[in-house]
């Protein structure tokens, strides 16, 4: 028992990084209809972006590596908005792939040249603490990396329910000819919905560094396919779907971990996807359409 | 057989390429590109792999094996996909492969995660060439014959096409079935140039690289993906001197082509639009009695 409260906790927690992430994909495929294939490298910037700053700046250096994480990867995602992104909007949904896939290797590979293509350590922001709560142990830096996620899922939530902007990009997700009648500003509002998600996934980044003490160029890969799973499992209409299915496949992982092999965790993954996408075409809990 | 020396390999793969992205062309004919090329070509690979290495089968049998083991995968594929819609369809293509991979992951007779090995080398640039030349027949005749027009014509416009009694499922199939036959053969060549085949072999990445060579030299034409899979095979070789930039200029390439040229490097002129170019027409005009009736039909309008 003791164990699978301990895989589920730990499942809740590489949950939440794959619900920040996949909520990136979701908003760049549901607003601009752009599979954002290089959202995952964009995290991946924002991690290297608080390393930098958390190495540079060492009094209060976690709030500031946050911010850095923030700004640095909402920078990228602006610069990629403005070449890439923005110019392919409405084009074929495998050519915007194919842009943001060749933005990818750019960034891994850039990203590479510059700090080396081995993992580096991620300075110690938080203390190496054991808490118990109950019969399951956790570090600090999990249980911070968990809330920290936690809030960032409530923000984009909000962005996405309560601001006009956000308003507008929901609007434009369902129908963007009808947006743009209604007087909709549709490349800004995507913009902002770009650079929105890639600082989320930026300040999600710093956070995951700092769990696991390492940084790595091919960081994105790590999440980036599982996160792309989460969204067309849950669909892309509901963000609290995406991070509900998020959570869900963290939990299955970390159980079939414990209880089965690490190398069947993936397989998990994927057979849960052809399963929901052979019954229900548009995700479990629907898509706009494309 | 002439000798490429220091080049070979290149030559080789370029070769092999050039026959995966023709069968993925064949494939995408009716609209839909699968995202499992590289697990088709991986299934083919396998199996062939265990025959030759098990039970002791001849090599050109086994690639027959894997021929006829790739067109079924490739059908089974789009039976499965057969009620989805356009994007999904897709992503189902990708899922597939992906498990596939892991199952072979998982699958100690294959080898599992420490990857088939074993195999002997049996491929030559002969063997390549030949393969290809299939490839190419196949294509040039799959693309005149009626069954091409037909899926072109399921590409364009399903509905239209449904309209004119043309079964769009069953064509699915067939091209499915046709592009993963030529994939599963390729997969067959090339794991015993390689002599080995390890599960990420299978996995989306490398799918995806064949779906770069369609998009990057477009796929209206068969000239789009030979040409597109000659230069992105032979550029990341010819990048060589710019060491570790290499991929770097690699992905700015596929950038600058998806933002430039959309449609990929060789596009179809549709009828009734010519180009001219340095003084040459391109694309078909349209014939005299068909100008001769829009003029008729023109001050209606």
């Amino acid at each position: 028992m003791d164990l699978f409260l301990q895989q589920v906790c730990n499942g809740l927690i590489i949950g939440s990084t794959y619900a920040v992430v996949a909520l990136g994909f979701a908003l760049a495929f549901s607003v601009l209809r752009v599979v954002h294939f290089a959202h995952p490298d964009i995290f991946m910037v924002g991690m290297f972006a608080g390393l930098v700053a958390a190495n540079e700046v060492p009094w209060l250096a976690l709030p500031i590596a946050l911010l850095a994480g923030a700004v640095g990867a909402g920078l990228i995602g602006y610069a990629a908005e403005r070449t890439i992104i923005g110019p392919l909007r409405g084009r074929d949904i495998l050519t915007t792939l194919i842009g943001t896939l060749g933005l990818s290797i750019v960034l891994q590979n850039g990203m590479a040249l510059i700090v080396g293509p081995d993992p580096v350590p991620f300075p110690a922001l938080l203390p190496r603490k054991f808490i118990d709560i109950g019969p399951v142990m956790l570090t600090l830096r999990q249980l911070a990396d968990f809330v920290l996620s936690l809030f960032l899922l409530a923000l984009v939530s909000a962005f996405v329910r309560l601001t006009r902007t956000g308003r507008a990009a929901r609007a434009i997700a369902d129908r963007p000819d009808v947006a743009a009648a209604f007087g909709v500003d549709v490349p800004r509002v995507c913009q902002t919905t770009i650079v929105f998600a890639s600082a989320v996934a930026g300040v999600a980044a710093v956070s995951v560094g700092t769990l696991y003490g390492s940084a790595s160029a091919f960081v994105g890969l790590t999440y980036g396919l599982k996160a792309f799973t989460c969204m067309l499992v849950a669909g892309n209409r509901y963000v609290e779907g995406v991070v509900a299915v998020a959570f869900v496949l963290g939990i299955v992982e970390a159980l079939v971990t414990g209880y089965v092999s690490s190398s069947m965790k993936d397989a998990a993954a994927f057979v849960v996807l052809i399963g929901v996408l052979y019954v229900r075409p548009s995700g479990m809990f629907g898509s706009y359409a494309t | 057989m002439w000798s490429f020396g220091f080049f070979e390999p290149v030559v080789i793969f370029t070769l092999l390429n050039v026959t995966m992205a023709l069968g993925l062309y064949i494939t995408a004919m009716s609209g839909q590109l699968s995202m499992a090329t590289a697990a088709i070509a991986g299934v083919g690979g396998y199996l062939s792999g265990v025959l030759t290495v098990k039970f002791g089968v001849p090599f050109i049998p086994a690639v027959i094996a894997a021929t006829a083991a790739g067109g079924l995968v490739g059908g089974m594929l789009a039976v499965l996909t057969a009620k989805m819609r356009d994007f999904i369809l897709k992503l189902t293509t990708l899922a597939f492969g992906e498990a596939l991979s892991v199952l072979a992951f998982n699958w100690d007779y294959i080898g599992g995660a420490n990857s088939f090995t074993g195999l002997k080398l049996e491929t030559g640039l002969g063997t390549c060439v030949v393969a290809l030349a299939f490839a190419l027949y196949v294509a040039w005749r799959f693309d005149g014959s009626r069954l091409g027009i037909a899926a072109r014509a399921v590409r364009d416009d399903p509905l239209a096409a449904a309209a004119m009694g043309i079964s769009v499922a069953a064509l699915r199939i067939i091209t499915f079935a046709l592009g993963g036959a030529i994939v599963g053969m390729a997969g067959a060549v090339q794991a015993h140039y390689v002599l080995v085949i390890s599960p990420s072999d299978l996995g989306f990445f490398v799918s995806l690289n064949y779906i770069i060579f369609l998009l990057f030299g477009g796929m209206q034409t068969m000239w789009g993906p030979i040409l597109g899979a000659v230069l992105l095979t032979v550029l990341p070789e010819a990048l060589r001197f710019a060491r570790e930039y290499r991929l770097i200029i690699y992905g700015v390439i596929i950038i600058a082509v998806v933002l430039w040229r959309p449609d990929g490097l060789v596009r179809r002129i549709p009828t009734g639009v010519s180009k001219r170019f340095m003084g040459v027409t391109f694309g078909r005009g349209l014939s005299a009695r068909t100008q001769a009736m829009q003029a008729k039909v023109e001050p209606a309008r």
